[in-house]
This record gives structure tokens, sequence and C-alpha cells, in this order.
């Protein structure tokens, strides 16, 4: 073979990269590690609600910008534009990560197929990702949307919400679901982008905070359950 | 304490050559020999019991990768597993899912490897004036040789192609090896390919932005190549290549 035909092969490849499937997969990673993040902030700031209903009222008027306020009480809204900004990001994550469902019947089997023959941790961990997004395409949204149209949060008014309007049962399903999806997606994305050489003590610490954050969830939905019963109808807000 | 043991086997039968047969599973026993692979076993069932068994081998020591097979839900080589592995004495054989059945535990790895390998163009492609046969090559860094060697490991067994869940539900995707092999490539400091050329090899959902981090390949590869770290080194770099 001589010099000119070798050359002939090389750099003419047909434009089968686009510059879209790079920044899908930034945007996916980015989005994810911020609904991540905010999730564990997120569970720790509701569940201050475990300290007594002053430490939570606390933490909303600090949140909610209390100390600019004349009354001390904080404002709603930062609550309501806060909701507003997840939801772009929660949407801009779904958009992205449809690009993961398998959408055909036959990617689901051979899924399905896979996970019987083949056995191996990291994909069923993934399976679940999948299972728990597909639940959060639906229960994510009520939740934010909920925040951005009735944004006051506290002691009393959180409890009536989870006991008199019956949000317990949506966040019972919200929390296992999306703490689940969240930590393993945490560790994805940290396998993923080479960000640890150590898996094996990442796959460990999702797995305790999986397990932390579904127990301080649910004792704080407790607590709220508790709450909203000693309470009655129409409820004063709480003041410490 | 393996000596004596009766292993059972249940192997996937099904000649697809043969009109009207069907997959099954079929049941074998054998005695237990000191030492004894899946391999070896396997070779005893086909000489004794079974002589239409089929499967492959070439080198029976890890270095041709014609053996893989599914050996209890884990892809691997059969010439490599002992069978005092299992404590149970039950061992599982199925053909590697994801490549053309040639028969039982029998799989065209070859076909895929050669279409895999033409199609991402998987051979160094060189400087113009450097390819000149009356001259000696240049001599590379030794760093640079061992990393390149360390990736050129790769026997193409198939088992990251068929440990991948990725892979199975989207047919068109490189998998583990066709990345190894582009980022073995990328490294070389006499392939002219820039990094824009590879981004239209792998820059998209067939390539590394495909893969969705699932590391059967990383737990499987029975060559223990570093597939989660040049994963992870090629998406950086082809996230960065096109901005
Ligand atoms: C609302 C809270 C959510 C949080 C905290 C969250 C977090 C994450 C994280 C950290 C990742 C890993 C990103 C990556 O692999 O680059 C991820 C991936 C994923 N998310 Fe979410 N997510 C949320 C909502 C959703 C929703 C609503 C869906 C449904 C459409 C979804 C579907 C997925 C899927 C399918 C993946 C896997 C992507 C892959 O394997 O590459 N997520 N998520
Ligand atoms: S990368 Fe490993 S598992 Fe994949 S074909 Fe090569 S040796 Fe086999
Ligand atoms: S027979 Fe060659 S790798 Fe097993």
């Amino acid at each position: 073979m001589n010099v000119k035909s070798l050359q002939s092969h090389h750099t003419h490849y047909a434009s089968l990269g686009s510059p879209w499937s790079a920044k899908a997969d930034k945007v996916q990673s980015i989005t994810g590690i911020l609904l991540g993040c905010f999730l564990l902030a997120h569970l720790h700031f509701e569940s201050s609600i475990l300290l007594g209903k002053k430490a939570f009222y606390h933490v909303v008027q600090f949140l909610e910008g209390g100390m600019f306020s004349s009354t001390g009480h904080g404002f709603p809204m930062v609550t309501k534009l806060f909701s507003i900004f997840i939801l772009i990001v929660v949407m801009l994550h779904a958009l992205v990560a449809l690009r993961r469902f398998p959408a055909q019947l036959g990617q689901w089997r051979a899924l399905r197929r896979h996970m019987s023959g083949i056995n191996h941790k990291d994909s069923h961990a993934w399976f679940w990702q999948l299972v728990t997004g597909f639940i959060l395409f639906f229960l994510a949204p009520v939740h934010i949307f909920t925040m951005i149209t009735n944004p006051e949060i506290g002691p009393h008014l959180s409890a009536e919400r989870v006991y008199h309007a019956n949000a317990w049962l949506l966040y019972a399903l919200l929390l296992p679901a999306v703490v689940i999806h969240a930590m393993i997606g945490l560790y994805r994305v940290a396998v993923k982008w080479g960000l640890t050489a150590n898996r094996a003590g990442l796959r460990k610490v999702a797995k305790v905070l999986i397990v932390y954050l579904i127990s301080i969830g649910l004792l704080s939905l407790i607590s709220y359950i508790l709450i909203g019963r000693e309470l009655s109808l129409p409820i004063t807000p709480f003041v410490p | 304490m393996s000596q004596g043991r009766t292993l059972t086997f249940n192997i996937f039968r099904y000649d697809p050559q043969e009109p009207g047969d069907k997959p099954k599973m079929v049941k074998y026993q054998i005695e237990e020999a000191p030492g004894m692979t899946v391999f070896i076993a396997l070779n005893m069932l086909r000489e004794k019991q079974d002589p239409s068994l089929q499967f492959d081998f070439v080198c029976r020591a890890g270095i041709c990768g014609s053996c893989a097979m599914v050996i209890n839900g884990f892809p691997t080589l059969a010439c490599r597993t002992l069978t005092s592995k299992y404590p149970k004495a039950e061992i599982t054989l199925m053909p590697l899912p994801g490549f053309e059945l040639i028969g039982d535990l029998s799989v065209n790895t070859g076909k895929f490897m050669r279409e895999l390998a033409e199609r991402l163009k998987l051979w160094l492609h060189p400087k113009a004036d450097e390819v000149d046969i009356h001259r000696i090559e240049a001599p590379m860094a030794p760093e640079e040789a061992a990393k390149l060697y360390e990736l050129e490991r790769c026997v193409e067994c198939g088992v990251c192609v068929s440990a991948c869940a990725t892979k199975q539900m989207r047919d068109t995707f490189v998998g583990a090896v066709g990345m190894m092999k582009i980022a073995r490539f990328e490294l070389d400091s006499r392939d002219t390919r820039s990094v824009e050329d590879f981004y239209h090899v792998i820059g998209n959902q067939d390539g590394v932005f495909g893969c969705m981090t699932l590391l059967g390949c990383q737990d499987n590869c029975p060559k223990d190549l570093p597939h989660m770290q040049q994963i992870a080194y090629l998406r950086r770099k082809m996230a960065t290549a096109l901005v």
C-alpha cells in the first residue's frame, strides 16, 4: 500500500457527532447535581421540625429572608420564586433524561432480559434510578406546583397541609423515590466523569445517605401528622 | 476439598442451523477433578457424554478470548474459571448475549469485532511522512508505550459487550471495547486524528454520551482493563472538544 492510499483513509468522517450530545450530557449532570444538593439541604431544613416547632419556625423565617422584613416573618414570595427556579431545573433535567428511557418495548425487554441473565449490582441500581425517575416525573411537579401556588410554610401551616389537606400521601411516595433517585444519581455523576477513584467508598456513602434521609424524612412527616391532628380548623399560624 | 464432588451443569442448548430445534437447558453431571476449570469440564462433557455440544476455545490460558460465556450470571472466560469457585457444585452456562449465536455456547464475536473496527477505524492513522518502510521508526517514550500497552491487553472476548445493559438496549452503541480502542489511538502520539475527528466517531448517543455508566464492563472484563477511568477520560475529552 502506498502513502497516498493510506492518507486518503483518515479524517474523512461522516458528521456523526453533534455538539448537542455533549451539551445534553453536561446539562444532565449539572441539573442532577443541583437537584441532589438541593434535596440534601431541603430534607434537613424540613426535618428541623424534629427539634420542635420553634426550630422549624426560625429555619423558615431565616430562609424566607425574615431579617429583611419588618415583621420578622419573612416573605413567602421567596419560596414561590425559588420553587419556580427548581421547577425549571427539574424540567430541564427531565428533558435530557428522556434520552435514557427505554422508549421502545424492545428496549425494555432487553433491559429486563439482561437483568435476569446477568448478575450486576450497578445495573440494578440504574434500573431503580430509572423507575424512581419515572415516578418523579409525575410526583415532583405536583409538589413543586403546590409550593408555587401556596408557598406559605410554618409549623402549623405545613402541618395543616400534611394532615388536613392530605399531602402526607404525596410525601410518603415522593420521599423514597426522590432520595433513592438522587443518591444513586450523585454516585453515578461522580463515577461517570471520573471525579473519584474510590467507587466502593462512594457506593457505601450513597447507601448510608439513602437510609439516613428516608429516616429523617419519615420521622418529620410523622411529626407533621401529629401536629396536624392537634390543630383545629381554621388554623392560626404558629408564632413563637 | 473439591475432590470427589459431582458437578451439575445446566447448559443452554440450541442449534439455529437445525430446523425445528428449540432453545432449552440440558443438565449434565460430571465428577470434579482437582484444578478443574469450566473449560476442562466442557471438554470432558463433549468427549464422554455429548459430542454435539458446541463451544469455543483456542488457548486455554485467557489469551485468545474465544471461550467467554455467562457462568452463573457472570460473563467471563471459561478457561480461567475454576469449578471449585462454586460451593453448591451447580454451574449454569449461557452463551454471551448480544452476539450472533453459532450454536449452544458458541457466539460470533469475531464478526462483531471486525465490524466495530471498520466502523470506528480502529487502526493507526500515521503521519504521511512516517510511512516509509526504509526508515527506522521514531522511538516512543517508555511511559507512553506502557500506557498504550495497558489498553492493548484487550483480548476481544466480548464480555464487556454482554455485561452492558446499555449495549443490550441500544444495538448501535459502540460498547466498552470500542471506546477502549478509541482511547488507545487517542493516546498514541503517532496517530494524526484530532479530538474533533474522534468526536465525530464517538461524540454521540452511540458513543461516549450514550454510556449510562452502569459499569458492567469494568466489573466483568477478564483482563481488568480500566474501563471506568477510560470512559470518564473520553467523556471529559469529548465534552470539551467542540466548545
Ligand atoms: C426532582 C428531583 C431529582 C433529582 C434530585 C435528580 C437527580 C439526578 C441525578 C444526580 C442524576 C445523575 C445525573 C447524571 O447521570 O449525569 C439523575 C439522573 C437521572 N434522572 Fe434525575 N433527578 C430528579 C428528578 C428527575 C425526574 C423528574 C426524572 C424524570 C424524568 C429524572 C430522570 C432521571 C434519569 C432517567 C436519570 C439517569 C440518567 C443517566 O443514566 O445518565 N430525574 N437524576
Ligand atoms: S475490554 Fe475486556 S471484556 Fe471487553 S472485549 Fe476486551 S478483554 Fe473482553
Ligand atoms: S480459551 Fe483462550 S481465552 Fe479461554
